[in-house]
């Protein structure tokens, strides 16, 4: 096992950490006022989106090197 | 050689396929299995869409028409009048983003056919995606304030005359940064996913094989994790069932961001 594998999991420790807190907020915001539903759940997929991008940049780095 | 010394081996293949052979060579260009699954992925989503149109009625069906109904129904509201806003800006955008939802859903669940390829599974396509959207949005931005105006505005108005040039610049590296970031985002997505789940059927096959070769109580003993592998791998492919759904709607949903964006400033 070669040193990339070990940049990935740094990668992917910080990107669930981040879509956690999103994930987090947005459990919350529903719970507060369920009727925003919708808007909460597209605002935290973006989010989600682009904290995932770069978790698996790091995955797509680390196979090709 | 146990299984666990022959799966660096295997990956590497894998991978070599997942990088898409060339089947047929022009000198500027070739063909490669992706081609081949992008044409397909095309004509089918072609083909249903058409045979759905046909069908629309004013009182739903079922089957396959509602299920395009329903889809249509969904982006139109959450994507169209949840980001763009006014009648007007959804009927004149929707059916670019429409063509992206549907193109990227279709290719990522041909994807998922055991042995077939997902035609967003390589970067060339993925970026000429981003590069259509980027092209789009910026036509529009530039149609809507005028083209000097539009490249102005880049930078927010009311800043200092010295930082007003570095914001600019640093504004006009983060709208090219989006082209990489909406591609690179579907490819890494769809590549990921396969190599997980490449990556688990191989682990099953390999824990199995001795089994197969010779059979007696101990080598079955020792395929029991194949069972293990394989219903984690069933667990991935119903994620990757999801992630299907979720990067076609997160990449239309970022297309109508960015164009709401160059729209919306004056």
């Amino acid at each position: 096992m070669d040193m990339s594998v070990i940049g990935y999991a740094i990668a992917a420790i910080g990107a669930s950490i981040s879509i956690s807190f999103a994930a987090y907020a947005a459990v919350m915001a529903t719970a507060r006022q369920p009727e925003m539903q919708p808007k909460i759940f597209t605002t935290f997929i973006l989010g989600a989106a682009f904290v995932e991008a770069l978790g698996l940049i790091a995955f797509v780095l680390a196979l090709m090197k | 050689m146990g299984p666990l010394e022959e799966l660096g081996h295997h990956i590497s293949e894998l991978l070599e396929d997942l990088g898409g052979m060339t089947m047929f060579d022009f000198g500027w260009g070739s063909i490669t299995p992706f081609t081949v699954y992008l044409i397909l992925t095309l004509i089918l989503v072609a083909v249903i869409i058409l045979s759905v149109k046909k069908r629309v009625t004013l009182i739903p069906k079922r089957g396959p028409t509602a299920a395009v109904e329903a889809a249509v129904d969904y982006v139109r509201k959450e994507i169209g009048f949840g980001v763009l806003g006014s009648k007007e800006l959804v009927d004149k955008h929707m059916p670019f983003l429409f063509t992206i939802f549907f193109f990227i859903l279709a290719s990522n669940l041909i994807g998922l056919i055991p042995g077939a390829k997902a035609a967003t599974g390589t970067f060339s396509v993925t970026l000429t995606l981003a590069i259509f959207s980027f092209v789009y949005f910026n036509y529009h931005g530039m149609k809507h304030a005028g083209v000097l105006h539009y490249v102005k505005n880049i930078a927010p108005a009311g800043l200092i005359p010295g930082l007003n040039v570095l914001v600019w610049l640093i504004e006009l590296f983060s709208l090219f940064l989006r082209i990489v970031t909406l591609s690179v985002r579907l490819f890494a997505n769809m590549f990921a996913g396969h190599i997980i789940m490449g990556v688990f059927s191989i682990l099953a096959s390999l824990f199995v094989l001795p089994a197969i070769h010779n059979f007696s109580l101990a080598t079955l003993g020792g395929a029991t994790p194949a069972l293990g592998w394989l219903i984690l791998l069933i667990c991935i492919y119903a994620l990757e069932l999801l992630v299907a759904f979720i990067q076609a709607y997160v990449f239309t949903l970022l297309s109508a961001v960015y164009l709401h964006l160059a729209t919306s400033k004056h």
